[in-house]
């Protein structure tokens, strides 16, 4: 097993700040290496540090060595393609818009590999094929789903024939079942060579195996053989990001919910189509007060359009909803968005934001401080807007907002999965917790099949 | 809202108070009225009793240009404000007011669109020539457009976003949302377009001038200026040249405060 990377001390500063502490680490032929830790623990200031991306502001310390050789940064971006190559996060970034998913595959092996023409696109053709794009080849990243786009990038990215591969979050924003399709994909890539991958999804970790380090902040706090890492934790950052996977939370109670309590909403045979396709039909179920209804299923399948049925945001084109509690102000219907800063403008602070509620509605200002200090927000992120507050104080506060118009009946439209797994646990167990003390009913989305079992009353799967 | 403003922007700023300055300090304290003729003094040199020299009737030009340049900038603002309100307003309701109202206000642009604005304008001129308030209104119908269709695309987007859609929810009227969540999205293009709009509005009042179709004699107006003037280049060019200096300098200021390419 020949050593295909090795890093000596790497560290990555900005000005006199450490932000990532000096690292060492070696990557063997046919054995992957995860770095697993939350955003912001400089996982992908490493990887790009490896390739030689750093912004001109950071400055580099330590040796990269590439197949035995130490390389300057010149010298292993001259490696960039040919032996050396890194799949982006997102793949819609990394893609052209305009140009069809064949040709963005075969110009690599036109360009970059010096192939004539027609082998270039027989090539591209075959690559495709393999990943199960055939049928897709001549549409445009637009056109294809989250998990056809990383495929194609995957191809495009490895059709340079290198065998070294940088995988950073490989598998944001894809649902379950996408996910081990990408990483199956990506460990074949790499059997010749070796797969460096970056993630937060302990999922995948263990998937994967090999070596594994993790990270918080710059630091490396643990390492070892994946599986005997995840067994058998020793540092309790890494037993903290084990917990967070819904995996592994705790069974809810059973029979949290009163059989009782009176039915907020009921759906009967509910069919919606969107663009001439039938979402879903003949759905039907009932709602009571502060039960957690979780809704399941792959992305496209009409989780969130459901959800903004039921908040007649969106017409349904067959069934019944009805509403029993007739008492409740529009206002008390409410939704919270699966990106927390695009549910807010940027415009004022989130304080003002607080207070434009606080006098439409009239609600008495010292109910505000006690659940502030339940939903642990601190009283400074009033005085920023949403765009400098972190992703999950700002889901809190979304629900602070919600919580202060006692709803009667909450859709949450994925509302932890832009979430670090840490903090998505602690998101979610409060808004379950909430709802249940408020008496609100919850609609909870969800593309993970272990969140929904662990936290809702009633699953519905789509 | 305009928290910080570029050098260049503050330049430009400069630039219009300064003729905005002397424009008023002019029609203020000169001793001599627009159409006050001396011919014993034509085409004179400027001088201790005429500072910027005498037209070709022995006419105060310091005078004459001080009331131009008050006229342009006071067609200029007018314009503008009449224009980005309609035009903003119409933006904002096409996308809010539904499909119906899209398709008829999207028709009435397209007909406006369709005919070159400087020919609509010249086409009310004619009807009424020399009369201010129909310059006004013609320029003003061909400018809204351009607020308006960029007003109407920031919007579409701001309407669909989660934030205005879970403040609406929220029970916040369509002023607040309006206020927080359209206001700051458009106000920046809108800042910029007004900018422009305003050099617009005074190059076009100027070249009606010139084809003598705008303000008539014996009013001062820039473009009217250069025309009458221009036969007199040899002899007197300093007189041609204030004119055409003011208006330069005037769509310099207005492009200068833009700040950035729409």
């Amino acid at each position: 097993m020949s050593v295909l990377l090795k890093l000596t001390n790497v560290a990555v500063y900005v000005g006199d700040t450490c932000l990532l502490e000096p690292i060492s680490l070696e990557l063997r032929q046919g054995q992957p290496l995860t770095i697993l830790g939350q955003t912001g623990s400089g996982k992908s200031l490493l990887a790009q540090a490896i390739m030689g991306l750093l912004p001109d502001t950071l400055s580099f310390q330590g040796e990269v060595e590439v197949f035995g050789n130490v390389l300057s940064l010149e010298e292993r971006q001259a490696l960039w393609g040919r032996d050396l190559v890194m799949l982006p996060q997102e793949p819609w970034h990394a893609l052209d818009p305009l140009m069809k998913g064949i040709y963005q595959v075969s110009e690599v092996y036109q360009y970059v590999q010096g192939k004539p023409n027609h082998e270039a696109l027989a090539r591209a053709k075959q690559d495709l094929d393999d990943v199960g794009l055939a049928d897709s080849a001549h549409k445009r990243p637009g056109q294809l789903s989250g998990g056809m786009a990383q495929r194609l990038a995957i191809s495009a990215a490895t059709a340079g024939g290198a065998n070294v591969i940088l995988a950073d979050e490989p598998t944001k924003g894809l649902d379950v079942s996408r996910r081990d399709g990408i990483v199956r994909l990506l460990q074949s890539r790499s059997i010749a060579g070796s797969l460096l991958t970056i993630t937060h999804d302990v999922a995948i970790a263990r998937q994967l195996g090999g070596t594994l380090l993790v990270m918080k902040q710059g630091r490396l706090v643990e390492q070892g053989d994946a599986l005997e890492v995840l067994d058998n934790p020793q540092d309790s950052y890494t037993r903290e990001l084990i917990a967070a996977e819904p995996k592994s939370w705790t069974e809810k109670p059973l029979s949290s919910v009163d059989t009782s309590a009176e039915t907020v909403l009921l759906a009967e045979n509910l069919a919606i189509k969107r663009g001439g396709r039938t979402l879903f039909e003949d759905l039907s179920f009932s709602i009571k007060k502060g039960e957690v209804v979780g809704v399941v299923g792959d992305s496209g399948c009409g989780k969130s359009s459901l959800g903004d049925a039921l908040l007649s945001m969106l017409p349904v084109s067959a069934g019944n909803i009805t509403r029993f509690n007739n008492t409740a102000k529009p206002y008390q219907w409410l939704k919270l968005y699966q990106d927390p800063p695009s549910a807010f403008t940027a415009s004022v602070s989130l304080g003002t934001l607080l207070e434009d509620l606080v006098r439409l509605h009239n609600i008495p200002r010292e109910r505000i401080s006690p659940l502030m200090t339940r939903l642990n927000l601190p009283d400074a992120i009033l005085q920023r807007n949403c765009l400098n507050v972190s992703g999950g104080e700002l889901q809190r506060f979304a629900i602070l907002r919600a919580l202060l118009l006692d709803p009667v009946f909450l859709f949450a439209d994925e509302p932890t999965s832009r979430l670090d797994p840490i903090t998505a646990k602690d998101v979610t167990s409060l808004l379950v917790t909430l709802a249940r003390e408020t008496g609100c009913a919850v609609l909870m989305v969800s593309h993970d099949p272990d969140l929904v079992r662990k936290t809702c009353d009633q699953v519905i799967a789509l | 809202m305009k928290k910080t403003l570029r050098a260049s922007q503050l330049v430009g700023l400069g630039l219009l108070i300064g003729l905005l300055a002397f424009s008023v300090l002019g029609m203020a304290f000169s001793p001599y009225s627009i159409s006050q003729q001396d011919l014993n003094a034509v085409l004179d040199a400027p001088s201790s009793a005429h500072w910027l020299g005498t037209d070709h009737f022995g006419r105060s030009m310091l005078t004459r240009m001080a009331y131009a340049v008050g006229l342009s900038f006071a067609l200029g603002v007018l314009c503008v404000v009449t224009s980005s309100l309609l035009g903003t307003a119409l933006g904002v309701w096409a996308v809010w007011g539904g499909k119906r109202v899209d398709h008829v206000l999207g028709m009435m642009v397209n007909i406006l669109l369709a005919l070159p604005g400087l020919v609509v304008v010249l086409l009310f001129a004619a009807i009424v020539p020399g009369s201010f308030w129909i310059l006004y209104l013609a320029i003003s119908l061909v400018q809204w457009v351009e607020y308006f269709r960029v007003v109407r695309a920031i919007t579409q987007n701001v309407i669909q976003s989660p934030a205005r859609q879970s403040s609406e929810m929220m029970g916040f009227s369509r002023w607040y949302q309006f206020k927080r969540h359209i206001w700051p999205a458009i106000a920046p293009s809108v800042f910029t377009l007004a900018a422009f709009g305003g050099a617009n509005a005074i190059l076009t009042m100027a070249s009606l001038g010139f084809v003598y179709v705008g303000i008539q004699p014996p009013l001062a107006e820039l473009g009217l200026m250069t025309v009458e003037l221009f036969p007199f280049y040899s002899d007197a060019p300093w007189l041609l040249a204030q004119p055409l200096v003011v208006i330069a300098l005037m769509v310099f200021g207005f492009h200068l405060l833009a700040g950035k390419r729409v």
